[in-house]
């Protein structure tokens, strides 16, 4: 493969707003984007401590999350609080393993995707790895790519509550699970927004 | 145009050469979108802006699922579905669900069209800067593709125990959905050079 420079080595920078392509020399003191204005940074500051942050915080909601009942459905069948766990197996058995698997994708899989994928990519770059860059860099973009699909269960959830409104018939409320839930996608999408990219394939001494 | 296009993922340096209808140039070492041609211009985007709106309108006024038991019905839209999650502290999630399925797709409905609507006649917008700005922020965080599958999550759901039918505004979300896809793909990058000294 042909080497590539990096625009680092280059004395250039590009705005992450605009993608212009600018000589840094030429930027003046406050580092100014010449076309639209942002603030023009190398890299983005405090790339992987603002990441950390939010993964974990992210992990620390997904307890709750799971814990916690999303839904709570009264009817003639009886009361019963439900969880995002709770709800898939439902699914499951009664034989609907198409909405099952969905929702499992949806609620459990990707956020453990990102969990563990955003954990791969800060260990790596920490460790200055040259393994697989490539592939790191797509697994990136993936992460980006997947992360606002976990909010599918908040919008199943509101959805159910908002038309199960037949009293003793059949009700549907939502519960404090599903507040965390939507934290979860939140805070993990602030996660995958925060790492740059740039920094797996940056050598630093 | 800009004479150096930068990878926006791994930092590597090309030299920009022209493309050609249908082209999309990917960075040879990550694989990362360089640039594409401009499938979509001003006029044709502005066109597509306007459905979007329309199809926004409908999405809210009218129901996208409806239940109807012993004469009692009930709608659900995306403004129903964000009530519905206002109880106590966990309208922190209708805030979420607000911001994300109804705020952000009309802002950037409403920012597109202003920006576009300068464009035609090759002029930058009022506060251009900031808008530009603004709609690259927002651009993650609009999701109405999601609420679209949501929708359908939900008949499939509850379809087995009440009789619900879908209304005319998924119909709506689902072309919403299809618009701002469109959209997406006209790269607003290209727009910084709406005006500017260089010219276009």
């Amino acid at each position: 493969m042909i080497p590539l420079a990096q625009s680092l080595d280059l004395g250039l920078s590009r705005c992450r707003t605009c993608g212009l392509s600018v000589t840094r020399a030429t930027l003046g003191a406050g580092m100014r984007c010449p076309s639209c204005q942002s603030r023009m940074e190398q890299r983005t500051p405090y790339s992987t401590e603002v990441t950390l942050a939010w993964l974990i915080a992210g992990m620390v909601l997904y307890i709750p999350a799971n814990l916690l009942p999303v839904m709570h459905t009264s009817g003639l069948l009886g009361e019963s609080d439900s969880t995002i766990l709770g709800g898939i197996l439902e699914f499951w058995r009664a034989g609907d393993w198409d909405i099952a698997l969905l929702i499992f994708v949806a609620s459990v899989a990707v956020p453990f995707t990102k969990f563990i994928a955003i954990g791969l990519l800060l260990f790596t770059v920490r460790k200055n790895s040259q393994w697989e860059q490539r592939q790191r860099t797509v697994l990136y973009r993936i992460v980006e790519f997947i992360g606002y699909w976990s909010m599918l269960d908040v919008i199943v959830v509101a959805l159910t509550s908002a038309l199960m409104q037949f009293q003793i018939l059949g009700a549907a409320e939502p519960r404090a699970g599903i507040a965390f839930f939507c934290g979860v996608v939140v805070v993990t999408m602030l996660s995958a927004l925060s790492f740059d990219p740039r920094l797996i394939w940056d050598r630093r001494s | 145009m800009n004479a150096i296009v930068i990878c926006r993922d791994c930092d590597a340096v090309y030299r920009a050469v022209p493309l050609h209808r249908g082209d999309v140039a990917l960075c040879r070492r990550c694989g990362a979108v360089l640039a594409r041609h401009l499938s979509v211009n001003v006029d044709s985007g502005l066109a597509l802006v306007c459905a979007a709106a329309i199809f926004f309108t409908i999405a809210n006024l009218t129901p996208i699922l409806s239940i109807e038991i012993a004469g009692m019905q009930t709608r659900a839209n995306v403004w129903f579905a964000v009530r519905s999650l206002q109880e106590g502290w966990i309208s922190l999630a209708a805030f979420g669900l607000a911001f994300t399925t109804f705020l952000i797709p009309a802002l950037q409905i409403a920012l597109l069209f202003w920006v576009l609507l300068f464009a035609r006649t090759g002029r930058r917008a009022p506060s251009f800067g900031p808008i530009m700005k603004l709609l690259h922020q927002m651009r993650p965080w609009s999701m109405s593709e999601v609420f679209l599958l949501g929708a359908l999550v939900a008949i499939v759901k509850l379809a087995k125990w009440v009789p619900i039918s879908a209304g005319p505004g998924i119909w709506a979300i689902a072309a919403l959905t299809a618009v701002l896809a469109l959209l997406g793909r006209c790269d607003p990058a290209s727009w910084w050079s709406i005006g500017s000294e260089a010219g276009t």
